[in-house]
């Protein structure tokens, strides 16, 4: 059993859902303690709780600890199973943290599992669907395995009731390598408005386009017919010969939306000052699926505290090394076998 | 999966989970809140819904399983006639609980309190606190500062709360030490003192003696003692008290030991006395010292073996009492001029405390202030209070080196009854306090002497002087210059060595050219 402690480095959810999955993967049994240690309502929260249970039930998983608050969980896999799973997480909670938590495990499985999951599709602190569509989902597809979405409507804090339709069909991943964007980069904005004035999503686009310096026809305004519950988010789509990135803010009550575009136009503008090809979030789910492949490198920002603890945690089950290469404004991630 | 199942049983808000339009959800819904906490997961809702609000909560149900798809959501209809009248709601709410499948082992119960009338709300309490319903409170809050909106468990149990704890225990410490056990006291000394007497009478029946100057709380003690071996069910009869000063003659015997008809004149019924009043409680002798010899021969008998004669009686009757002495003298001295018998001294000498009084305990001022306050406000039945200018001037002047406290805590009574007697509307101010302190100190003012005498009293000497100022003080006490003779010489006259005091008392006046009359000029 691999015992880790999960108030390390970020000391946050990312720790349990890497080492539910590399457990699942590796069919390792894992002890995490000191769960959210540092945080301010420690220990287990729903959507943890959520994830905890769904990887469990994915790969018939033993667990002891999986309660409300629990600082200390063991999770005892079993083989992975293909299937079909639908999951509720509740609460609005993220659809895609949890996705990202079960697609590393029913890689392993023998045949395609196609996935409901409802919740919130548009979160706070997590990659929003159309993250998971353009740049995920491809990459995945790249290193060999196959990755789709279907937003069948999408949910937002606090009313929640997104439902996300996934299929997955495992292939052996292969080693990606990926340290520039090949040239020109493309821009195009889009925003969602649910039960509130589309002219939030106007402002929003207005916003982007002036700053980012693209016509007003590069905004695309997504109204959710039978709305579930007031929500909002825009993102920047990057396209480049060599992939795309995705940068995305979520409105918020309260919060003015030049102010939530402003978010979204810092962080492109920073990913456009160097050729990187991976931005921060990317960097951070592509280091398990290059440690799965065996290998990878790619070109990518500073790494961040998140990633750095991902890092941890896989060397811990994998036989991998992962280092980071200061190369100038940018990093270079390598992920080889270990020797 | 081993997590305990939530259940939470809670009445939809009319007002407040009400609302069917897309911007309800801008809106905080107390019960729809309950669903949107991430670290709350909620298996089961027992939702109490009244008559002709169906169609509302259903919505209100699909809202909460939009949120949390897994819940139970199990709608009650709740019929109380009227959901502000407390017996109807009370009624209601008690049929509804005894259906409810309840099991703590197994599943954590909560009942939220956010929703429902304020009727709704208190009984809801009432079952939980009579443990009718097996679990918690749980309120629900609107977003405020933070992030959502906020849940808390209302735990009843208050020493669980911090601040109340400490409150509490700040409550018990000023209890046990400035008023610890009704002895208002700072005085780590007279507080020992006042433990260890506790503890002494809790654990003993034997006599105690509280030896100490006059006032200086020997009757309270007494009482003290007697409330103790109450609560401690040590003992069941009442407690008596008597000033041994104050019995002369025939009387003092009958007045403790009781007679029978017919023992002397004038004994027209029997009389049970002290000692059989006292019978399984506290007799408290005070100056025990005063007491005549033959009643000492008799008290010595009925302590130990809790038998005695009432005057003029041929059967012994008896009596079981808890002897508390008091006295100002130095009993040991008062044996042996003679005055007191030594088997009577050793038998109630076991315990002897020893009372400072308010002069050797100056700390005490402050708390026997508050607490005097206190008793004269319960007195006169209006609140008697001091304002911080006059409490400090009198504080400053009674912890100070003229306050010499003689008469001790009888004097600080006395000072305080007097204060608020003429405290306009119960407030005692700087005036009534600077008067007093006049009153109280010795030598404030022109004293008798000098009254009377005027610039004649410069040419006295002290020895004279001293004496002429008490001799004065008698007589402006008095009525008569017979009284005052009757007073001044009493020790003679109970010699019968003088025979007209007040020829005496005249006589002496006029070395100083003074009258009676003129004494009436030392008169405050």
């Amino acid at each position: 059993m691999i015992t880790l402690d999960g108030s390390a480095g970020e000391g946050g959810g990312q720790i349990l859902r890497t080492a539910l999955a590399l457990s699942a993967v590796t069919n390792t049994p894992v002890r995490v303690e000191q769960i959210r240690a540092g945080r301010a309502r420690p220990g287990l929260m729903r959507q943890h709780l959520r994830a905890v249970e769904s990887a469990a039930a994915v790969c018939g998983a033993d667990v002891v600890g999986a309660e409300l608050s629990s600082t200390t969980l063991e999770f005892r896999p079993g083989p992975v199973e293909h299937g079909d799973w639908k999951i509720d997480i509740g609460s609005a909670g993220s659809t895609t943290l949890v996705l990202q938590t079960l697609v590393p495990i029913l890689l392993h499985a023998a045949a395609p599992s196609s996935l409901v999951l409802s919740g919130g599709t548009h979160n706070p602190a997590a990659p929003p669907v159309p993250f998971l569509d353009a740049v995920y989902a491809p990459l995945l597809g790249r290193m060999g395995a196959t990755l789709d979405l279907e937003l069948e409507r999408p949910g937002f804090y606090p009313a929640g009731g997104g439902r996300l339709h996934a299929r997955l069909t495992p292939g052996r991943l292969e080693p990606l390598e990926l340290l520039s964007r090949g040239g020109d980069v493309t821009l195009s904005f889009e925003a969602i408005v649910s039960g509130i004035s589309a002219s939030i999503a106007n402002r929003e686009l207005f916003v982007l386009a002036r700053e980012l310096g693209t016509d007003r026809g590069a905004g695309r305004i997504m109204e959710v017919k039978d709305p579930r519950g007031p929500g909002n988010a825009v993102w920047a789509r990057l396209d480049f010969p060599n992939g795309a990135e995705v940068v995305s803010a979520v409105g918020e009550k309260g919060v003015r939306a030049e102010v939530v575009a402003r978010g979204v136009v810092n962080e492109v503008r920073a990913l456009l000052a160097h050729d990187v090809p991976v931005g921060e979030h990317t960097a951070d789910q592509l280091l398990l699926l290059c440690a799965l492949a065996g290998g990878g490198r790619y070109r990518t920002v500073a790494p961040s505290l998140h990633t750095t603890t991902n890092a941890d945690v896989i060397r811990r089950f994998l036989p991998v090394d992962i280092r980071f290469v200061d190369d100038g404004p940018t990093w270079v991630v390598e992920v080889g076998a270990q020797g | 999966m081993t997590r305990r199942p939530t259940h939470i049983l809670g009445f939809y808000g009319t007002q407040l989970d009400a609302g069917l339009r897309p911007d309800r959800w801008e809106r905080w819904r107390p019960t729809v809140s309950l669903f949107q906490h991430d670290d709350l997961q909620v298996d089961r809702l027992d939702l109490l819904v009244p008559p002709r609000w169906e169609k509302r909560a259903e919505g209100l149900i699909a809202d909460i399983h939009q949120l949390s798809p897994d819940t139970v959501v199990v709608a009650h209809p709740f019929l109380a006639p009227d959901p502000w009248d407390f017996e109807d709601v009370y009624a209601e709410l008690d049929d509804l609980v005894q259906r409810l499948d309840f099991r703590p082992d197994d599943v954590d119960h909560y009942v939220h309190l956010t929703t429902g009338t304020h009727v709704a709300q208190i009984c809801l309490f009432l079952l939980c606190e009579s443990r009718q319903i097996p679990g918690r409170l749980i309120q629900t809050g609107p977003a405020t500062r933070g992030p959502g909106p906020t849940w808390s468990i209302v735990d009843l149990e208050l020493s669980r709360y911090d601040r109340l704890a400490a409150r509490f225990k700040a409550r018990r410490e000023a209890a046990q030490g400035v008023l610890r056990s009704g002895i208002p006291t700072l005085n780590p000394g007279f507080a020992a003192l006042v433990e260890r007497l506790e503890r002494v009478a809790t654990a003993s029946r034997a006599p105690i003696l509280l030896q100490g100057p006059t006032g200086s709380g020997k009757t309270r003690l007494a009482r003290r003692i007697h409330d103790l071996k109450r609560s401690g069910r040590l003992a069941s009869g009442n407690l008596v008290e008597l000033n041994c000063a104050t019995l002369r003659g025939d009387q003092a015997m009958s007045a403790l030991f009781g007679h029978v008809r017919g023992a002397f004149t004038g004994a027209a019924a029997d009389r049970a006395g002290l000692l059989r009043a006292a019978d399984k409680g506290v007799l408290f002798l005070d100056e025990i010292g005063e007491l005549g010899l033959d009643e000492q021969a008799m008290l010595l008998r009925a302590l130990e073996d809790k038998r005695f004669l009432p005057v003029g009686a041929d059967k012994e009757v008896s009596s079981d009492f808890q002897l508390v002495a008091g006295t100002h003298r130095d009993l040991h001295a008062s044996v042996a001029e003679g005055r007191f018998r030594e088997d009577l001294l050793a038998r109630i000498d076991l315990w002897t405390f020893h009372l400072p009084g308010l002069a050797a305990r100056k700390e005490d001022v402050a708390p026997n202030l508050d607490w005097e306050l206190e008793r004269i406000s319960e007195e006169l039945g209006r609140r008697v209070r001091m304002n911080r200018e006059a409490r400090d001037r009198y504080l400053g002047w009674a912890t100070g080196p003229d306050a010499t406290w003689r008469g001790s805590f009888r004097d600080l009574h006395a000072s305080v009854v007097r204060m608020a007697t003429l405290a306009d509307g119960g407030r005692i101010d700087r005036a009534i306090v600077d008067d007093e302190l006049v009153r109280l100190t010795p030598h404030a003012g022109p004293d008798r002497a000098q009254r009377v005498l005027g610039a004649r009293a410069a040419s006295l000497d002290r020895f004279d002087r001293v004496q002429l100022d008490d001799v004065l003080a008698v007589c402006a006490a008095a009525r008569t210059l017979s009284e005052a003779g009757r007073t001044l010489f009493a020790a003679s006259r109970a010699e019968r060595t003088s025979v007209n005091d007040a020829d005496r008392l005249r006589k002496y006046l006029a070395r100083f050219d003074l009258s009676f009359d003129d004494t009436r000029a030392a008169r405050a």
